[in-house]
C-alpha cells in the first residue's frame, strides 16, 4: 500500500518545473509509473506530491526532422508507441525492435522512454542502444532547455545529470547513413537482461569507418568501449579483428559484483555479445542474435 | 500424449472429461480465500524481522495504534505463556515472535485495521529495536563446533503429525536424523572396480503458488473458531489449531475454497496461528493475505548438500551406494523431518544393491523455514544419483539406457529395507522415454541427451473418507475433503461417482472441504488424492449403488443379476426405473436421500506407519535433450519427455496436465530457480522481479508425455497417483543430459554461468 | 479534494467498467487492483507478484493490457475498463474463454483471468499470431500449473474460432 500523497497535473513544462522546485525532495515526477509505483508500494520513496506530467501537451510526439537526419522522440512516448511508430520503424528499425522486447506488454504500454532513461536502471534496454546511436537528451525547466549527450546523461547507478527541477522532455536520435549498421544484442534469462550491447558501425570500401560500441547491464551504467572502438576504426573486418575487439571489451568493462553473476562471467558475456554483434554487422559467423 | 493402455469399456473413467470447475474459473466466478467476505472482517498486516537472529529489545509503535481504523496490535507479549508453540512435526514455533527472532521475515508485530490501507499505514510507522545474536545462515555454519543453537532441541515437544516414530532429539541444530542400511557398504565397496564419488548442492527453491497464503480467522465467543484458509490439509490444520488453543476439534471449523496453486507451499499450518491470535485480540474476524514476497519467507524448498558414493563391478553391475545428506530446514522444522526421511528413501534410487547406507539430517539455520514442495526428497537427490550411474556407465562402456536395463529393480523387489515392494515396470518405462528421445540417433556438437529414473514414497498416511448423497431428484452431492489446488480432483471424483452410479457428470456436485460438513481426509499432497480419497469416493458410491440395486430388486422383484444401472436408471429388458422413482418408492415421498460412506485405512500388514509404507512408489522418470551455448553457458532444452506410470489414467488429459506442469517446474528447478541468501541471512532475490519463474518463452521445443497404464496401482480401477514424478524426473534428466554434453555439475540450478564454468572444467 | 475526516486528498473518477458507468471517490494513492476488487467486487482480478511480472492482475484499459496492481486507480478516469467478469455474454463464453475450457488450459485458475484478457489484447493486435508471437506477448503472464502447453493450444484455437466468426 502506498503512503498518502497528492497529485498535481501541470499543463506545461514550466508549471511542472515550478512545482518540482517548490516541493523539492517531497515531489516526484510521475509519468508511466512502472518504476515509480513499485518504489512507492514498498515505501522506499514517500513523496507527498506526484507531479503527473502526462497531461503536458506535445510531450509524446515522435517525429523526424525535415532533413531526415534527426529522430525526435517525446519523453512521454511509451515503449509500445515507439515500437509501433512507422517513423521509428523506417528510420531506425533496430530501435523499434529493441523497444518491442522491453520487459512485457503491460510495461511497454505504460512505461515511457523518458521514465526509463530518467530512472537510470542499469538494465535498461534502450539506454545502451541510444548511447551507441549518439543520442542527445533534452532537459527543460522553467529556466530553459539544455541538451546532454546520452553517454553523459547516465552518471551512475540510478543517477543522471538531470537536476531535480528539470524534466526530460525529448530524446534526439541521429539517424544513420545507408551502409551504417545498428545492432542491439542482449543476453537474458531472467526478468532483466544480464548483459547488453549496442553497436553502430559503418563500413566503406571494405574497411570499418567508425564504430560506437556500448556495453550495458553489467556495470552501474551503460559505457562506451573507447579502446575497442578506436581499435576497430579503419580496419578491415576479419575474425581476428573481431576476436581482438572482444578481448578488449572483456578488459575494458567494469562489472559490478552482485549475487547473480560474477565479474568474470559478465566480462565473458560482454565479449560474446561484442563478437556476435560484429559478426551480425558484417553478415559473418554462424551465431544469430542472442536476444 | 501417448497412452500405453488396454482398451476400456467404461463410460466416464479413462476419458478426457472436461474439468467441472473450468467455467467458473474462466469467468472469474471461482472464489479463493482472498475473495471471501465475512461480516465485520478486519484486514491484517505484519511487520517482519529484518534480522536473522536477534533479541527483541523494544517495539516502538510510533503512533501506529492511533492511526484511524486500527483496531488491534499483536506482539509476542500477547501470547507469551498463553499460546504455546506449534508445528506439526516439532512444536518449535510461536505464532508470532516471542522475545527472539530467528529469521529475516519472521512476524514480530501484526496489526488489524478496518481497511488494508490503515493496516499498512500503521505498519509503516513501526520500528523495532533488536540486540543481534550470532546467526548461522548456512548448513556448515549451523553444524560447526560451538555453533549457536536456534532451539533448545532436547526440550522440544513432538508435533501431532510428523508420523515418523521417536524423533530422538539431541542438543544442537539437528532437528531430525534418518538413517538406514542394508548389507555392509565397506565390504561392497572393497569389491568394486569402479567408484564414483561427489559432493552436491541443491538450492532452496520457492514453490510460487500464484495465490499467496491467505487466512481469515473468526472467533465465535472464546471457544469456537472458524478459519477460512488457503490450506491444502484442512483436517491437520484443524487438529493443530484445536491443540494450540485448547479447543475440541469439533469447535474448530476449517473451510477451504479454491486454492490458487499449492505445490506443498500450503501444506500443514502456515499463516493460520498468527491470524487466529490477531483475531482473538481484535475480537473481530481478521484476514491476513500475504504478498508474494511474504510467502517467499513463509515456506520454501529445503536447500541441501550431500555426499554420495556409488560402486560397481567392471561390467557395470551396481554394488553399493552410500549417501550423507543435510537438508536446510531454516529457522523452524515445519515439514523438515518428513522431507529428510523421503529424501533418504529416494537416495539409493531404484536399483539392485548389495549394500546401501544412507544418513540424512534436517538442520536448523537462521533462514526462512522450509517445508514441502512437489516431489521433495526425490528432486533433491535423484539428479546426483543418476549422474553417478551415468558416469559409471561411461567408464565401463555402457550407455545410460544399458546401465538402467542392467540394474533397475523389477516389480516385487524391495526398494528399501521393509515396507512396500516396487509396484511398477521401470524398465518398460525407461525404454519408452528413450524411444521418445530417439535414443541412439546422432547428436550435434554441444548436444546432450539424458534419462533419469527415481522413486518417491507417495501417499502419506492412507486415511481418507467420503460420503455420497444421492438426492430425491437424482442429483448427487459428494462430500470429500480433498482440496482443489488445480489438480482437478473435483473432476476425477465426479467421474468416479458418474461411473459407479451410471449418471451424468452434470448432476454431481462436489462440496469443497469444510471440516464441520465434509468428512475426514488426511491431506492433499504426496500424489495421494486420486488413489486414497478417490478410493473412499469409489466405496461411498458403491454403497449407494448397492442401495439402488436393493431398492430396484424390491420394486421389480427381479434378482440383482437381472438389473443393470445405466443412464441414471435401473434397467431390465427395455424397462427402466429412474433413480428419482426408486428413491420415491423407497421413502414413500418425494424426498429422503441415499447415503453411501467410503473409508480408506491401513490394511493387512500396513499399520499406517512410515516404515510400513508407502501407499505406492511414484515413478519419477524423465528424459531430456539439451543444447549448450559454449560461449554463454545458456542451456536450450530441445526435448523434454515424461513417463507417467499411473496404473490407470482416470482422466488422461488431467494426467498429462500434471506431467506438463510438473515438467516445467522441473526445468525451473534444474535451470533457473534458486533462493539466494546473503551472509546476513537476507533473501537477496526476494521478489519475482529477481527470482525467475519459467515463462511461456522458456518452453522446450517439444514435450512428450507418455502414460503407462498397467493397472498395478492400489487406487480406483488400478490407478496410482501422479503429479510429482515429472518434476524430479525432468530435473534429473536435464542434469544427466548436461553431463552427456560434457558439463559436469555438482550444483543446481544449471545457470548459464555454472554451465559455462562446467564446460571449462574436467570431471574429477 | 480533501476528505474532511481523514484530511487526505481525494479525487472523483468516472469510468466505464465492463460496460457500466461508475463514479467513485478515491484517494490518489489507491491502486486500480484494490478499487476493482474491494469497491466494485470484481474478484476475478487476481493479485500475485506485485511487480508487473506475473500478469495475474491484468485488466484491459481502453483495450490495452494493464497491471492493475501497479496502476493508480485515477488513471481510469474517462476510460473503459474490462475485467474477466465482462468477457462472457450472459451464459455464452467468449471464444477465448471457450478455447481455454476446451483445451484444458486451466488448472488452479489463478492466472486464468489475466491470461484470457492478455490473449484478447493479443488477438486484437495480431489476429493470427505465430507461436513465437504468442510467446512474446504472453511472456509477461506466469502460470505455475499448466506448463503453458495447453495455453498455447488455447490461444491458437481461439484465434481460429475468432477468425471463423469475426472478432466480437
Amino acid at each position: 500500500m502506498i503512503g498518502v500523497f497528492d497529485i498535481a497535473r501541470p499543463g506545461s513544462v514550466a508549471e511542472a518545473s515550478a512545482l518540482l522546485r517548490e516541493h523539492g525532495p517531497d515531489a516526484a515526477i510521475y509519468a508511466g509509473g512502472t518504476e515509480l509505483l513499485i518504489l512507492l508500494k514498498d515505501r522506499l520513496l514517500e513523496p507527498s506530491l506526484l507531479v503527473d506530467i502526462k497531461h503536458i501537451p506535445g510531450l509524446d510526439a515522435i517525429s523526424l526532422d525535415p532533413c531526415g537526419c534527426l529522430l525526435r522522440i517525446g519523453a512521454l512516448a511509451t515503449h509500445r508507441e515507439i515500437e509501433r511508430s512507422e517513423t521509428v520503424r523506417a528510420a531506425l528499425p533496430e530501435l523499434a525492435a529493441t523497444e518491442a522486447n522491453v520487459a512485457n506488454i503491460r510495461v511497454r504500454h505504460a512505461g515511457t522512454i523518458g521514465g526509463n532513461l530518467s530512472f537510470a536502471e542499469p538494465h535498461s534496454d534502450p539506454a545502451t542502444l541510444l548511447i551507441a546511436l549518439g543520442a542527445t537528451i533534452a532537459l527543460e525547466s522553467d529556466a530553459g532547455r539544455r541538451e546532454v549527450p546520452a553517454e553523459d546523461f547516465f552518471t551512475g547507478f540510478l543517477s543522471t545529470a538531470r537536476e531535480p527541477e528539470e524534466l526530460l522532455t525529448e530524446v534526439l536520435v541521429p539517424t544513420v547513413e545507408p551502409g551504417t549498421t545498428v545492432i542491439y544484442e542482449r543476453f537474458k534469462i531472467h526478468e532483466r537482461p544480464s548483459a547488453s550491447l549496442g553497436l553502430v558501425m559503418d563500413i566503406e570500401g571494405g574497411k570499418i569507418g567508425t564504430a560506437r560500441l556500448v556495453v550495458g547491464c553489467i556495470g552501474e551504467r551503460p559505457v562506451r568501449m573507447i579502446r575497442a572502438e578506436a581499435m576497430l576504426a579503419g580496419q578491415a573486418p576479419s575474425p581476428d579483428l573481431f576476436a581482438t575487439a572482444a578481448a578488449l571489451v572483456r578488459e575494458e568493462t567494469d562489472p559490478t559484483v552482485d549475487a547473480f553473476e560474477s565479474g568474470d562471467y559478465k566480462r565473458q558475456l560482454a565479449a560474446t555479445l561484442t563478437l556476435r554483434a560484429l559478426e551480425r554487422a558484417t553478415g559473418s559467423g554462424a551465431t544469430g542474435g542472442a536476444r | 500424449m501417448t497412452r500405453h493402455a488396454p482398451p476400456t469399456d467404461t463410460t466416464s473413467i479413462g476419458h478426457d472429461v472436461p474439468r467441472v470447475d473450468a467455467v467458473s474459473k474462466v469467468t472469474g466466478q471461482a472464489r479463493y480465500a482472498g475473495d471471501l467476505q465475512v461480516a465485520g472482517m478486519l484486514h491484517g498486516r505484519i511487520w517482519r524481522s529484518d534480522r536473522a537472529h536477534a533479541r527483541i529489545i523494544r517495539i516502538n509503535l510510533n503512533g501506529a495504534d492511533r492511526i484511524p481504523g486500527v483496531v488491534a496490535i499483536l506482539t509476542g507479549d500477547d501470547i507469551r505463556g498463553v499460546v504455546p508453540n506449534y508445528g506439526h512435526a516439532l512444536k518449535d514455533r510461536p505464532p508470532i515472535a516471542v522475545d527472539v527472532v530467528r529469521f529475516v521475515g519472521e512476524p514480530v508485530v501484526a496489526v488489524a485495521a478496518e481497511t488494508l490501507t490503515a493496516a499498512s499505514d500503521a505498519i509503516a510507522l513501526i520500528d523495532v529495536e533488536f540486540e543481534d545474536l550470532p546467526a548461522v545462515v548456512t548448513i556448515d555454519a549451523a553444524l560447526a563446533d560451538g555453533a549457536p543453537a536456534l532451539h533448545d532441541t532436547v526440550h522440544l515437544k513432538a508435533g501431532l503429525y510428523h508420523g515418523l516414530g521417536d524423533l530422538n532429539l539431541v542438543p544442537g541444530n539437528v532437528c531430525y536424523h534418518h538413517a538406514f542400511a542394508r548389507g555392509t557398504v565397506d565390504d561392497a565397496f572393497a569389491e568394486a572396480d569402479i567408484i564414483v564419488e561427489g559432493e552436491y548442492t541443491f538450492p532452496a527453491v520457492f514453490q510460487y503458488a500464484m495465490e499467496p497464503h491467505t487466512t481469515i480467522a473468526e472467533w465465535i465467543g472464546d471457544s469456537e473458531l472458524v478459519v477460512r484458509s488457503s490450506c491444502q490439509h484442512p483436517f491437520l490444520v484443524r487438529g493443530e489449531l484445536a491443540d494450540l488453543f485448547g479447543l475440541a476439534v469439533n469447535d474448530v471449523r476449517v473451510i477451504v475454497p479454491f486454492l490458487g496453486g499449492g505445490f506443498g507451499a500450503k501444506s500443514y499450518t502456515k499463516m493460520e496461528p498468527i491470524t487466529c491470535c490477531l483475531a482473538k485480540k481484535a475480537r473481530r474476524p481478521v484476514r491476513i493475505a500475504n504478498s508474494v514476497d511474504e510467502s517467499m519467507v513463509t515456506t520454501r524448498r529445503h536447500g541441501m548438500k550431500a555426499w554420495m558414493r556409488t560402486g560397481a563391478k567392471a561390467d557395470g553391475t551396481l554394488l553399493a551406494r552410500q549417501v550423507r545428506a543435510w537438508f536446510d530446514t531454516g529457522a523452524y522444522a515445519d515439514n523438515g523431518p518428513r522431507v529428510v526421511a523421503t529424501g533418504a528413501d529416494a537416495a539409493p534410487g531404484p536399483y539392485r544393491w548389495e549394500a546401501v547406507k544412507v544418513d540424512a539430517w534436517g538442520v536448523y539455520t537462521n533462514t526462512s523455514p522450509a517445508g514441502s514442495y512437489r516431489a521433495f526428497g526425490a528432486t533433491h537427490l535423484q539428479w546426483a544419483g543418476e549422474t553417478q550411474i551415468d558416469e559409471i556407465g561411461r567408464r565401463c562402456g555402457l550407455d545410460a539406457l544399458q546401465m538402467r536395463e542392467k540394474n533397475l529393480l523389477e516389480a516385487g523387489e524391495y526398494v528399501r529395507p521393509g515396507g512396500k515392494p516396487l509396484d511398477a515396470d521401470l524398465k518398460g518405462d525407461i525404454r519408452k522415454a528413450a524411444e521418445a528421445l530417439d535414443w541412439g540417433s546422432p547428436k550435434g556438437p554441444h548436444v546432450g541427451r539424458g534419462l533419469s529414473v527415481g522413486l518417491l514414497a507417495a501417499g502419506a498416511q492412507p486415511v481418507s473418507t467420503a460420503i455420497v448423497r444421492l438426492e430425491a431428484d437424482g442429483s448427487a452431492l459428494l462430500l470429500v475433503s480433498t482440496t482443489e489446488v488445480g489438480q482437478g480432483t473435483r473432476t476425477v471424483f465426479s467421474q468416479i461417482v458418474a461411473e459407479e452410479l451410471q449418471m451424468p457428470m452434470g448432476r454431481i456436485k462436489v462440496i469443497g472441504a469444510d471440516t464441520q460438513n465434509t468428512p475426514y481426509d488426511r491431506s492433499t499432497g504426496a500424489s495421494r488424492s486420486t488413489t486414497l480419497a478417490g478410493m473412499a469416493v469409489l466405496r461411498a458410491a458403491r454403497e449407494v449403488r448397492a442401495q439402488l440395486l436393493a431398492i430396484a430388486r424390491k420394486v421389480t422383484g427381479l434378482p440383482d443379476a437381472a438389473i443393470t444401472l445405466e443412464g441414471g436408471a435401473a434397467r431390465h429388458e427395455g424397462e427402466a426405473w429412474d433413480y428419482p422413482t426408486l428413491i420415491r418408492k423407497h421413502f414413500g415421498m418425494v424426498g429422503g436421500e441415499l447415503i453411501g460412506r467410503g473409508e480408506v485405512r491401513p490394511e493387512g500388514n500396513d499399520d499406517g506407519s512410515y516404515a510400513a509404507g508407502p501407499v505406492f512408489w511414484e515413478v519419477c522418470l524423465g528424459g531430456a535433450e539439451v543444447e549448450v551455448d559454449p560461449a554463454t553457458g545458456k542451456v536450450h532444452v530441445r526435448k523434454a519427455v515424461s513417463v507417467a506410470d499411473v496404473g490407470k489414467a482416470l482422466n488422461p488429459r488431467l494426467v498429462e496436465a500434471q506431467e506438463m506442469g510438473g515438467a516445467m517446474q522441473g526445468l525451473g528447478n534444474a535451470l533457473y530457480e534458486e533462493m539466494l541468501f546473503d551472509a546476513t541471512g537476507t533473501l537477496v532475490n526476494g521478489s519475482l522481479y529477481d527470482y525467475h519463474v519459467p515463462t511461456i518463452a522458456d518452453l522446450p521445443d517439444s514435450f512428450s508425455s507418455n502414460i503407462v497404464e498397467n493397472g498395478d496401482g492400489p487406487g480406483p480401477y488400478g490407478s496410482k497417483g501422479v503429479g510429482e514424478g515429472a518434476l524430479a524426473g525432468i530435473a534429473a534428466a536435464v542434469a544427466t543430459a548436461l553431463a552427456d554434453a560434457g558439463v559436469y555439475l555438482d550444483e543446481l540450478p544449471a545457470t548459464p554461468e555454472r554451465v559455462w564454468r562446467g564446460l571449462h572444467r574436467k570431471q574429477d | 479534494m480533501i476528505d474532511t475526516t481523514t484530511q487526505r486528498p481525494t479525487r472523483t473518477i468516472r469510468a466505464t467498467v465492463n460496460g457500466a458507468p461508475v463514479e467513485l471517490v478515491i484517494e490518489p494513492r489507491d491502486l486500480l487492483l484494490h478499487v476493482l476488487r474491494d469497491r466494485l467486487g470484481l474478484y476475478g482480478v487476481k493479485s500475485s507478484c506485485d511487480v508487473q511480472v506475473c500478469g495475474a492482475c491484468t485488466v484491459l484499459v481502453d483495450g490495452a493490457p494493464v497491471s492493475s496492481c501497479t496502476t493508480l486507480a485515477l488513471e481510469i478516469d474517462g476510460k473503459r475498463v474490462e475485467t474477466i467478469e465482462g468477457m462472457a455474454t450472459g451464459n455464452d463464453l467468449h471464444p477465448i474463454q471457450q478455447a481455454f475450457v476446451d483445451k484444458a488450459a486451466i488448472q488452479c485458475g489463478f492466472c486464468t483471468p489475466g491470461m484470457v484478457l492478455t490473449t484478447k489484447a493479443l488477438l486484437t493486435d495480431i489476429p493470427r499470431p505465430t507461436r513465437a508471437e504468442i510467446e512474446a506477448y504472453l511472456g509477461g503472464n506466469l502460470c505455475r500449473c499448466t506448463g503453458y502447453w495447453n495455453i498455447l493450444d488455447a490461444v491458437e484455437d481461439a484465434a481460429e474460432r475468432m477468425a471463423g466468426e469475426g472478432a466480437r
